[in-house]
């Protein structure tokens, strides 16, 4: 498509205006991105020179035991991301959409969390599931006496209990969906209810399709927060016990505790690669390229 | 409309451009990489702006975690501020009050900025591993040489240890303020609920066991996992070779706990953790051990001396469930066995970045802390002995004045074995991580001791360079 005369005139500005934003990305995105990748290669105590050592770094990561486990638990986080955790905020969402007594209230309380910031979060999780003053221990305690289970540092409980710490936590996901839903126009419920339609077939022919976008939006936000998960496992259970909470976040923090910067950039570089294949596979499988209403 | 247009992208430059500005300091600190002259160089233009301020005072800022909740902050700040007065208007420190997990972080980034304060904590303390402080710090040449300190402070360096200065000195420099006290590691027991038939020293391993009966020990399974370590060590130590193995393992790490002492070591601690851990010992963190010590939920907890001041009265809220500080008593472990390592690093080093004036304070505390009074108030406050120090009899009566660190002083004998701590061999992720994180395995049993060994040994293999 040919440029306008008056696109044309508007070039210089054009270039000029995406400056400052070409400059912030290069700096504190693109550089960093590629020192991670370059380091990757390489064998670094983040002091001394860096020296070349080909996939050195990745053999060693991919016969680690906890970079295995690491890359399970992944997996089954997504997993766990994509149908438990978008599907409660997704749900939330819709019951929101048909503004129930107190939906206004229910919607800033599950604001709350996410304005208190992981690490507190992680803290108070350990208070929850402590064995001997723990809320859920308690509670279970009140129909088995005898229950006595220290949840994050046992097997295979701690799994489920760092699982728990941001299972039920979906207001992005409830906010990006309630979003679109708001943007249906009108007419098109009008036009569902003429020809007969029912509550469900609305639901189901109407608003979730419509919804495609911002559900996918959350599912690649949602994963890419397991992918990067930190605090969450490090102030409860530091990976274990053993290794099965272990993720790509501990595993680099343990190699920069050992001063190998290449070996826990490596693990940086597959945190990336597995955010940008989160993406894509999103991105394809729901279209979120092509608008709603093309 | 140009005019709008101009404005509005001066504005979006002053923006976009205000946050790498932010930055600056990283190229000037890479381009200084490899260069400690150039890092001098900026220190000293720093201590040239501090003299401006104040007229002949000289001033340095020392970050440190012996500060807030730390027990160690009840006697160094204190210190601190005693010299400040001693110096009034010569010199001055502020301290800078770091987290203890975040202090080594800390360092290490500062240590990459050439912006090193001019007193550093030394390695195994703070979390600062001695891997790091060799590769990065001795192998650059960033440590001050401190041989020519010693020569101008005999009353000093002839308090310090020899075994220490011997490990002290690298390449013919003395790199770190060797050790002045030397800090046995023992256990607390509370005598309402344990009552050993004669010292803990004088105990074997099995009549240890045996008196214990099924009372509670405070073992930790998280952070450091420091009072399950220190009972292992202890336990190592008391097999045949294992003192040996540990201490020959402090220069370069033990990366191998296949070695049968070790294993012997770990069954024993599983048979403890299994029998006698406290309610709470998975996923106890330090404070939670203590809390268990100090609500009589935990008859036993291994500890050094520095957790005397927590079962003197001015301590009283810390108690719960009708503990009593006064039925505290110490001990060292089954076997003579006492946790110490003459063989260390001091407390302090000073960077060869630090400009002049700044060393110049920093080695003016240096010589302050090993003061016989200083050192004194140090011994009464956190315990220790001095070895090479002829103790004044005003300190011999303050000293008797507190029983329970006079009890801990006499606990140790001619015939103790000194055994050094496993976080003195243990390379950084597994002391500080991966040891405490197998522990709940072993409690529950999925791995025996063999395995637990093999386990942290592999562990260990992944952390080596």
């Amino acid at each position: 498509m040919k440029a306008s005369s008056l696109e044309r005139r508007n070039y210089k500005w054009i270039v000029l205006f995406l400056l400052p934003s070409f400059l912030v990305f290069l700096f504190f995105y693109l550089q960093p991105i590629l020192s991670i990748f370059l380091t990757s290669f390489m064998k670094y105590d983040g002091f001394n020179s860096p020296r070349f050592v080909g996939l050195q770094n990745y053999i060693q990561l991919f016969g680690q035991e906890s970079f295995q486990l690491s890359m399970k638990n992944l997996f089954l986080w997504s997993l766990i991301a994509t149908t438990l955790h978008v599907g409660f905020g997704t749900i939330l969402a819709f019951i929101l959409f048909q503004k129930p007594r107190g939906w206004k209230f229910t919607r800033a309380v599950f604001m709350v969390p996410n304005v208190i910031s992981a690490a507190a979060w992680a803290l108070i999780y350990r208070f929850i599931f402590n064995d001997e003053m723990g809320f859920m221990n308690g509670l279970i305690r009140l129909f088995n006496k005898d229950f006595h289970h220290q949840w994050f540092f046992e097997s295979p409980y701690a799994f489920w209990a760092v699982t728990l710490t941001w299972l039920f936590y979906a207001v992005i996901v409830t906010l990006l969906v309630m979003n679109d839903l708001y943007s249906i126009p009108e007419e098109v419920f009008s036009a569902a209810k003429v020809d007969g339609a029912n509550t469900l077939q609305i639901l189901w022919h109407i608003e979730l399709p419509m919804c495609r976008i911002s559900i996918g939006t959350s599912i690649i936000a949602s994963i890419t927060a397991r992918i990067a998960m930190y605090e969450q496992i490090a102030l409860t259970t530091s990976g274990g016990p053993g290794n099965d909470t272990m993720n790509l976040p501990l595993i680099l923090m343990k190699n920069i505790l050992d001063l190998k910067y290449g070996l826990a950039n490596a693990s940086g570089v597959m945190m990336f690669l597995a955010g940008i294949l989160v993406l894509l596979l999103v991105h394809k499988a729901f279209r979120l390229n092509e608008g709603i209403y093309d | 409309m140009k005019k709008r247009k101009l404005l509005s992208l001066a504005l979006a430059l002053v923006l976009g451009l205000s946050l790498p500005g932010c930055a600056n300091n990283t190229p000037k600190a890479e381009s200084e990489k490899g260069s400690a002259a150039a890092g001098e160089t900026e220190a000293e233009k720093e201590g040239a702006e501090k003299k401006e301020t104040s007229e002949g005072l000289k001033e340095m800022k020392l970050p440190t975690f012996l500060a807030g909740e730390n027990v160690g902050a009840k006697f160094f700040l204190p210190q601190v501020e005693r010299f400040n007065k001693k110096y009034e208007g010569k010199y001055k420190i502020t301290v800078e009050e770091v987290v203890q997990d975040s202090y080594a972080e800390k360092i290490k980034q500062l240590a990459t900025q050439k912006k090193l304060p001019a007193l550093v904590h030394s390695p195994g303390s703070g979390g600062i591993d001695a891997q790091w402080f060799k590769q990065v710090i001795l192998d650059n040449d960033l440590a001050y040489d401190l041989t020519d300190f010693a020569k101008e402070t005999p009353e000093l360096s002839e308090l310090w240890l020899p075994e220490s200065k011997e490990y002290c000195t690298y390449n013919g420099k003395l790199v770190v303020s060797p050790m002045l006290v030397i800090r046995p590691i023992g256990m607390f027991y509370n005598e309402d609920l344990y009552k050993p038939e004669k010292a803990l020293g004088e105990l074997s391993y099995e009549e240890f066991v045996s008196s214990l009966g099924d009372k509670k020990i405070a073992f930790m399974t998280s952070e450091n996992a420091w009072t399950s370590a220190l009972m292992l060590s202890a336990l190592v130590g008391n097999e045949e070779g294992g003192a040996k193995l540990l201490q020959d393992s402090v220069k370069d790490k033990l990366w191998d706990y296949t070695e049968e002492p070790f294993v012997k070591g770990v069954e024993k601690l599983q048979t403890l953790l299994q029998k006698n851990a406290s309610a709470n010992t998975l996923g106890a963190a330090y404070a939670d051990a203590a809390n268990a010590f100090m609500s009589n939920k935990a008859a036993v907890i291994p500890n050094g001396s520095w957790m005397v001041s927590e079962f003197n009265e001015e301590s009283k809220d810390k108690w719960s469930n009708d503990f009593k500080g006064s039925s505290v008593h110490a001990g060292i472990y089954p076997g003579n066995i006492a946790l110490a390592n003459p063989a260390g690093y001091g407390d302090f080093w000073i960077p060869a970045t630090a400009s002049d004036d700044e060393k110049e304070v920093a080695k003016a505390f240096l010589a302050f802390r090993g003061s016989q009074e200083e050192l004194e108030a140090y011994l009464l406050a956190e315990g220790g002995t001095a070895p090479r120090l002829k103790y004044s009899e005003d300190f011999l009566n303050k000293l008797k004045e507190n029983p329970l660190l006079y009890e801990y002083n006499q606990s140790v004998n001619d015939d103790t074995k000194y055994v050094p701590i496993l976080g003195d061999v243990f390379p950084a992720s597994i002391g500080d991580q991966e040891f405490g994180k197998l522990l709940p395995k072993l409690i529950d049993g999925s791995l025996s001791p063999e395995e637990f060994c093999k386990e942290l040994t592999k562990k260990a293999e992944e952390a080596k360079q």
